[in-house]
């Protein structure tokens, strides 16, 4: 088979399997509903009795994780490119927990004036979080070229941060801010219409510039020199790379705050299901890639001990963190083999 | 003969210059050798041709057009280069690297038409790299990598090439078909090469014209013959007197022989 047609299998079965999952999905958690009265209250939502569950509860939530997991997974695939590292991600580099701090931060303050933050306002506060630590790591990316150095510099950020973060929370004497406790953990409950109307907006304009970008992309994975010889303006394309996956990783904070391990595993996945990093096909198959995962971490999240709800990080963790020593070993049997 | 290159006093470093008033032609059809001690900064001039670093002072025309005037892409469609730094593309063919040459000419999304295709069929069959175009760039052996990257930059249709120490780290067979593939660009394609390289054996085959440079500028321009001389040697590379003479009978027989397999190829 050549490769085109095997790309477009491997996507449609991708598109199919997402699509079976949204339907699974939405009907599984403490009320369990029919696939018929799903597809029922999706054409006319007032005449179910569920119907109401669906719409301001269940739906905002599976599409909040398809679409901020997809971005998250291209953030990451994003931010390995312009590393040069396979273990970097928005989570272990620090930039997930630079704007949870942020966003506590302004949420926070905004409180004690008894004003609540909008949407938009959040993921602009999440921005600026992520733009802070993807500055420091970059300085220390500079000082010390080193892949594991990076990593850990990334890990000690994030500690950093989250340790501020819960502070803030801790010390913030509000009931509004219980929860923040929540979210500061990664979580996709609760969120709303308005959220993920906004969601949906920011990540689809940026996924479809970032694909606009896939061939300058696909240069620079030769490296710089070469990526520069090819004709590739290496300042503008850096640029473009740190800000679209700030903006991809941001709105996920913002959002749903930090989440591990989708950002690293995602792009390795789908990388050894296509063998091809070819940003071309990568970008696409990452965001299908992640939506799928993420969708699948949060469904276990919230029905796994019903009524209890455990924080997605747990899930992804537990179920990625292997996947992931997997391939730095795989990774490392390569090169000294 | 057109300029390929045309250097008017370049001065490159990174804070403080390295070679300081650079003033040298490479003609289209020529291929100049650019000989050193190590660390005498004949990487850091090429590296400033190909705009890697940028340049202290000076000028530098590709074909007749200053490089400031030219943007990324025009560079891109007439130089392109080999370097020593290793590449490490994920899960590409051989063919797929090559194919990245095609860069400069291909439509927003990089997809390749069939002129494209053609280029590197074309590309690949020159260096004889024919036999690993399928194979993950990363599982082939360093000379047959040198030999795809210098497909690549062929099929980037150049008309000046650029060439960090080719022939570094390869064995005799791989050295002496590299060699000839750039001779015949050199002739057939018109195409105006430039390459640093230290082993002076193989100049004399190959090169038109020699540029040594040594203590921070260039200290000897001129033909194989007027540059590899005993005395000559022994001033650029700091050896012994006396030393040169004796190295430089032995390169020349090399040279000869040489000469002779690359003429059979």
């Amino acid at each position: 088979m050549n490769n085109s047609r095997r790309y477009g299998l491997i996507f449609g079965i991708m598109i199919v399997v997402l699509f079976m999952l949204f339907i699974i999905t939405v009907g599984m958690g403490s009320a369990d509903i029919r696939v018929k009265d799903i597809i029922k209250s999706l054409v006319n939502p007032g005449d179910v009795y569920l119907g109401k569950i669906i719409i301001s509860i269940r739906l905002p939530r599976v599409i909040a994780a398809i679409v901020l997991g997809g971005a998250l997974a291209t953030s990451g695939f994003l931010l390995q490119i312009f590393f040069g590292n396979p273990i970097a991600g928005p989570y272990v580099l620090g930039i997930s927990s630079g704007a949870k701090l942020i966003v506590a931060l302004v949420m926070v303050g905004l409180l004690s004036q008894g004003v609540y933050i909008s949407s938009m306002g959040m993921v602009i506060a999440a921005f600026i979080g992520s733009l802070l630590s993807m500055g420091f790591v970059m300085i220390l990316a500079n000082k010390v070229k080193n892949m594991s150095f990076l990593v850990v510099c990334g890990v000690m950020i994030g500690y950093i941060c989250s340790a501020i973060t819960e502070f803030v929370i801790a010390f913030a004497d509000d009931s509004n801010i219980v929860n923040l406790h929540n979210w500061s953990l990664g979580s996709f409950s609760g969120i709303a219409w308005d959220d993920v109307i906004i969601s949906v907006i920011i990540v689809f304009v940026t996924l479809l510039f970032t694909f606009y970008i896939s061939k300058p992309i696909g240069a620079y994975q030769l490296g710089e020199a070469y990526a520069r010889n090819m004709g590739v303006n290496i300042k503008r394309l850096r640029i473009l790379l740190i800000l679209f996956s700030s903006i991809l990783s941001a709105t996920v904070t913002a959002f749903a705050g930090p989440i591990s391990f989708i950002g690293i595993a995602v792009p390795h996945i789908m990388k050894s299901i296509l063998k091809t990093a070819k940003p071309i096909v990568m970008i696409p198959a990452t965001f299908l890639g992640g939506a799928i995962i993420t969708l699948i971490c949060d469904c276990i999240a919230r029905t796994a001990f019903a009524p209890r709800e455990l924080s997605i990080s747990a899930i992804t963790a537990l179920g990625l963190g292997p996947v992931v020593i997997y391939l730095i070993i795989k990774r490392r049997e390569v090169s000294h083999g | 003969m057109a300029k390929g290159i045309d250097l008017q006093s370049l001065t490159v470093g990174y804070k403080n210059p390295v070679i300081e008033q650079a003033t040298f032609t490479v003609e289209q059809g020529d291929i100049v050798a650019l000989i050193g001690p190590n660390g005498a900064g004949k990487s850091t001039v090429l590296k400033t041709i190909v705009r890697q670093i940028q340049k202290l002072e000076g000028k530098v025309f590709v074909l007749g057009n200053d490089e400031e005037n030219l943007s990324e892409e025009d560079l891109a469609k007439t130089l392109s280069m080999v370097t020593t730094e290793p590449v490490r593309p994920e899960l590409m063919s051989a063919y797929e690297v090559v194919a990245t040459g095609r860069y400069p000419y291909t439509g927003r999304l990089g997809l390749l038409a069939k002129e494209d295709l053609e280029r590197v069929e074309e590309a690949i069959k020159l260096v004889g790299a024919k036999n690993v175009a399928d194979k993950d760039f990363m599982k082939i052996s360093d000379g047959q990598k040198q030999r795809v990257m210098l497909a690549r930059a062929i099929c980037q249709e150049p008309k000046v090439l650029i060439l960090d120490e080719p022939t570094s780290f390869l064995d005799i067979q791989f050295k002496i078909d590299i060699l000839s593939v750039i001779k015949r660009l050199a002739r057939e394609k018109n195409i105006a090469v430039l390459m640093s390289i230290h082993e002076l054996e193989f100049v004399p085959a190959v090169a038109d014209y020699v540029v040594a440079v040594d203590g921070g500028k260039v200290v000897k321009i001129g033909k194989p013959n007027e540059v590899i001389t005993g005395p000559q040697i022994e001033e650029i590379y700091h050896m012994k007197k006396g030393t040169g003479a004796p190295l430089v009978e032995s390169m020349w027989q090399y040279a000869k022989g040489l000469e002779s397999i690359l003429k059979s190829k």
